[in-house]
């Protein structure tokens, strides 16, 4: 075995990285040479002797040091990605930004210019609107002239949709309450009528219509509505309706009590 | 696991992550000052080292490339920071006076404390002192640091082979220069 040989095995040995076979052999080497046995065990002597050095716990000052470091580094770095994203920005500005402003100004100008002098689209949609309206109107009125019960129906709601309803379907919807043969219909009719209470006609015709009420659930909604409207208008009508011989007792007093209310 | 070992923690570092040179501070600062204290710096010396050593693995991350082991990446980078410090210090004339206070100052404790053992660990330093530093280093990082020679050659950029018989003549070196200033 050349000196070189025994220096890489010595070293094996005593850092423990030696395999047992390998170790075992090399047992053998030093019990057959006397000298490498000596080198090795004055040298085994001295590493073990190593041992005792050692070093000093590090200060907790350290510490505070690397992290305040680690802390302006993540600080610089931040700065550096938002003034990246500045810069992307700004570079993609320059002359894009000039030529895309440019662009826009010229296609606006020529649009202004080039435009056809027609209405603008806002009076078209009143128009359209308008239109809407006169059709849904007259659908009102034919659905109230209808035998079915459910196209009448249908009719009272056609009339909730309608924004400013005109005179004609006010009178439609008051002949309705009045003398529809259908309880539900004549319902419906009070209820869209009072969209539209602020209407002198409208509040005139419900009044007029109580007494020919008949029906004890057209009889009650029309004393909530009144009492809801303080209409004292509403009593002479009330006090008539309350002469009816045939008028149910709790309708009666339901009356009696609205009656109290308004005045 | 396997995102919390050395190397994949670095490489985070590497991509921008910084917070996790954090935990491998934690984990390495110890071995760190133990190598520079061990080369015979000074505690405070020793400190300041660490930190440049952590400084310039952020400010050299992207050379980080993840095949060999964190730690012959990192006390490759702990001996140029010792090398340069001394490079510099020396120009100063600074550096003996310095650096290598503990050791050459040891033997005022050995006189003090009297104890043998206390004595020969004070004279392996004063040995250490007189070792040139790339042999102490060897000593340092496989005696002390526990690296294994196949990292140990990582570092020093040698085959496994050539690691073990310089550490050999390194050893053998120390106990020599160890025996003359027992006798002397």
């Amino acid at each position: 075995m050349n000196k070189e040989t025994f220096e890489i095995k010595a070293m094996d040995y005593l850092a423990g990285e030696m395999k047992q076979a390998d170790r075992e052999m090399f047992d053998k080497l030093l019990e057959e040479n006397p000298e490498y046995k000596k080198a090795y065990e004055e040298l085994e002597a001295f590493w073990s002797s190593m041992q005792s050095m050692d070093a000093p716990e590090p200060l907790n000052g350290m510490d505070d040091v690397f992290f305040n470091m680690l802390d302006k580094e993540l600080a610089k770095s931040e700065k550096k990605v938002s003034k990246k994203v500045f810069d992307g920005w700004r570079g993609w500005f320059r002359p894009q930004l000039a030529l895309g402003t440019f662009l826009l100004v010229l296609g606006l100008g020529l649009g202004y210019f080039l435009a056809p002098n027609e209405e603008i689209p806002s009076s078209k949609n009143t128009v359209a609107e308008k239109e809407t309206e006169e059709v849904r109107q007259k659908l009102v009125l034919t659905l109230l002239e209808q035998p079915s019960a459910n196209q009448r129906l249908q009719g009272v709601g056609e009339a909730n949709k309608i924004e400013n309803v005109d005179e004609i379907v006010i009178r439609a919807l008051l002949k309705t309450l009045n003398s529809d043969a259908n309880v539900n219909v004549r319902l419906a009719a009070v209820e869209s009528l009072t969209n539209y209470v602020d209407n002198p006609l409208v509040r005139q015709g419900l009044i007029q219509a109580i007494p020919n009420q008949e029906s004890p659930i057209m009889q009650i909604t029309l004393a909530n509505l009144m009492v809801a409207l303080q209409e004292k208008a509403s009593i002479e009508p009330f006090k008539q309706l309350l002469k009816k011989q045939e008028l149910d007792t709790t309708v009666k007093r339901k009356i009696k009590n609205s009656i109290e209310s308004i005045i | 696991m396997h995102d919390l070992t050395d190397n994949a923690l670095m490489l985070k570092v590497k991509k921008g992550d910084l917070d996790k040179l954090g935990l491998l501070y934690e984990r390495h600062k110890k071995k760190l000052f133990g190598f520079f204290y061990n080369l015979g710096n000074n505690p405070s010396l020793s400190e300041d080292l660490v930190q440049n050593v952590f400084m310039r693995m952020l400010q050299y991350r992207s050379s980080f490339s993840g095949d060999g082991t964190f730690g012959a990446w990192m006390f490759r980078m702990a001996r140029n920071v010792n090398y340069d410090h001394h490079k510099k210090a020396s120009k100063n004339e600074l550096s003996s006076s310095s650096s290598k206070i503990e050791i050459r100052d040891p033997m005022g404790d050995e006189l003090n404390e009297g104890i043998e053992a206390e004595g020969n660990k004070a004279l392996l330093k004063r040995a250490m002192a007189k070792l040139p530093e790339e042999k102490r280093q060897l000593l340092v990082l496989t005696k002390y640091k526990g690296l294994k020679f196949s990292e140990l050659a990582e570092i020093m950029g040698c085959s496994e082979g050539a690691a073990k018989v310089r550490v050999h003549r390194a050893l053998k070196e120390l106990r020599s220069i160890f025996l003359e200033l027992e006798i002397g």
